[in-house]
């Protein structure tokens, strides 16, 4: 019990990742689906910043009073790149879904797949 | 300048040449063509001459902005990285090849050529990353162009197969980049070289299996190894011509070459399990992939299927470990690229012309459009690994590797994926030469401009000869080869 609290940052991430996951195979809805990707992107995200973490350690800012211990400034510097990524690819998809819903007039996965079948 | 200079041309020249490439052709639209034609070849000759600069040494080393590895980021030209010329190559017939196809691109064929530059600016940028990060940076680069280029076709059906290629393929990105992480965390290090090193010290054997697990399954996904296939087919099939030739030779290989990375990374935290897994799944791909490309109707699905069934021969070998099978996957990768863009632009060229997807359709054409059809027939004997064709070479090494590993099932397996491919070639042969048209859009057809054509039949040329430089190539990619199974077997035992 008492690992899962001192990692509960990482439960918290599993359960995050599961639950996009989880949105991401069970729903139908294309957009419900690109949620749920971005959920999970979201919990690698906050995996890779919590990685950073220094116990008691400051912000990594040069400004201020820069104590003895502070947080990693990578993995803050690589979530900023995985988030520029991650726009990119969520504005292609939804620009995909508007495509798919001017072209079938619908975007429900199973729905499309019936047409594509008939 | 010297060599190593030349390295971050290999991946910038694209990518820069595509960020201008619109704004160049706003005004002479029939600029753009001439432009990427010409960043391309330039690319392939500056790939061709880093590959000379190599020469007997393992690895060209460019530290960017004057940084030393392991703290800064470093780019690595070592002999997997020739495959750059692979990539710069194909892209740049792809791109001869799509000239006549300008109209069917879209009212602005410049964003199209700009998309197939970043292509090879994420391909090329991928082959020759030294660290982590970057490695995820250049294939999601080539992700999203490669999403983008499905989608580029015409049909109505393009978009949904660029939605159901990008879920997968993002999931599998952010399998990669959770490895990533988990490796950052373990050992503080991106640099490849450097976290091979710390890996093993780091001494926490369940958070480097989960990294292992993670990194595998998502480059797994990329290379559509079976039974993660399932979105590849869709794809390769929806895609205008040129992309589907690019995606099916090239861009499933990064896949295969991360993969690669992973064994040289993990060395023997990965060895054993990673190794099974990739020798039964790439077994059960050949014959999968051969038996569903045997009973596909439509001719494009029928390639993408043998797609499936080569990545098969590829894992197999690098599942078998031995120093034969790891360079026949090595030359495999390249070689199966070039046969399968000369047969996918082949095919893509009978189905321009005529307007029809199914091979029974086809029927007949191959006295309509003879360069065509012969490089389409030629190319598929290739594709089987007939001597002296390129796929030979590298299902032989992987067959010689089964049996140096005392494996008898899998030879079987591995002839009897060269005979299933001999199969189905023998169809698509049978239809096109010695049946008679049944459709009057075939009887209609005619040959190809030359601009079409002259890339087929130099991709097919080179696929049907190029197994005569095997032994070159075996000795070219055998110190990896070596370092492969060298990291695998490392201090058996004990870490």
């Amino acid at each position: 019990m008492e690992t899962v609290l001192a990692h509960l940052d990482y439960v918290a991430v599993a359960v995050v990742f599961c639950t996009g996951l989880y949105i991401l195979l069970a729903r139908q809805n294309l957009l419900k689906k690109l949620i749920g990707l971005n959920i999970m992107e979201t919990a690698v995200f906050a995996f890779i910043v919590t990685t950073g973490m220094v116990d008691d350690g400051d912000p990594p800012l040069l400004a201020g009073d820069l104590g003895p211990a502070f947080a990693s400034p990578l993995p803050h510097a690589l979530v900023l790149t995985g988030i520029v990524v991650a726009v990119s690819m969520t504005s292609l998809a939804l620009a995909l879904i508007v495509r798919i819903h001017c072209e079938h007039g619908t975007i429900e996965l199973d729905e499309l797949l019936d047409r594509d079948g008939s | 300048m010297n060599g190593p200079d030349l390295l971050p041309l290999v991946f910038m020249l694209p990518l820069v040449v595509a960020a201008l490439l619109p704004a160049l052709a706003l005004k002479r639209p029939e600029l753009s063509w001439a432009l990427a034609l010409t960043a391309a070849l330039v690319t392939a000759g500056v790939a061709a001459v880093l590959t000379a600069t190599l020469g007997e040494s393992l690895a060209l080393r460019y530290p960017v902005g004057g940084w030393a590895a392991p703290l800064g980021i470093e780019l690595v030209f070592d002999r997997l990285s020739a495959i750059t010329i692979v990539f710069s190559g194909v892209t740049a017939l792809a791109l001869v090849f799509s000239r006549t196809l300008a109209g069917g691109l879209g009212p602005r064929p410049a964003l199209f050529h700009a998309l197939v530059l970043v292509n090879l600016g994420g391909l090329n940028g991928f082959a020759v990353a030294g660290d982590l990060f970057n490695l995820f940076v250049f294939m999601e680069l080539l992700s999203v162009s490669a999403y983008a280029l499905v989608a580029a076709g015409r049909g109505s059906g393009s978009a949904l197969a660029a939605l159901k290629y990008l879920l997968p393929g993002a999931v599998s990105s952010l399998l990669v980049l959770f490895s990533i992480g988990v490796v950052f965390a373990l050992t503080g290090s991106l640099n490849m070289a450097d976290v091979a090193e710390r890996l093993g010290p780091a001494g926490a054997p369940a958070a480097t299996a989960l990294a292992v697990a993670l990194f595998a399954s998502g480059f797994m996904i990329k290379a559509a190894l079976f039974p993660l296939h399932f979105w590849l087919p869709d794809a390769h099939s929806a895609a205008p011509g040129p992309v589907s030739a690019l995606l099916s030779a090239l861009v499933v290989k990064v896949g295969v070459i991360g993969l690669i990375r992973g064994q040289l990374l993990f060395g023997e935290a990965a060895a054993p399990a990673l190794s099974q897994v990739l020798m039964l799944l790439g077994a059960v791909a050949i014959v999968a992939g051969a038996v569903a490309a045997t009973v596909q109707s439509e001719l494009k699905r029928l390639l993408a299927y043998s797609t499936v069934s080569n990545v098969g021969y590829i894992a197999l070998g690098l599942g078998l470990a031995t120093t034969a099978s790891v360079a026949g996957s090595l030359v495999h990768v390249g070689y199966h690229g070039v046969t399968k863009a000369g047969v996918f632009l082949a095919a893509a060229a009978l189905i321009e012309r005529t307007g029809l997807h199914d091979i029974e359709d086809l029927r007949g054409l191959g006295h309509r459009m003879p360069w065509s059809a012969a490089a389409i027939s030629a190319g598929m004997v290739a594709l089987a690994g007939v001597p002296p064709s390129a796929a030979f070479v590298g299902k032989w090494q992987i067959a010689l590797g089964a049996l140096e590993a005392q494996q008898p099932v899998l030879i079987a397996v591995i002839l009897g994926g060269a005979l299933l491919a001999l199969g189905y070639g023998i169809r698509v042969i049978n239809a096109l030469f010695f049946r008679s048209p049944t459709h009057a859009r075939v009887v209609a057809a005619r040959e190809a401009p030359p601009s079409t054509v002259l890339p087929l039949v130099v991709l097919v040329g080179l696929a049907l000869s190029a197994g005569l430089t095997g032994a070159l190539m075996i000795d070219f990619v055998g110190p990896v080869a070596t370092a492969i199974v060298g990291a695998i077997a490392e201090t058996p035992g004990g870490r």
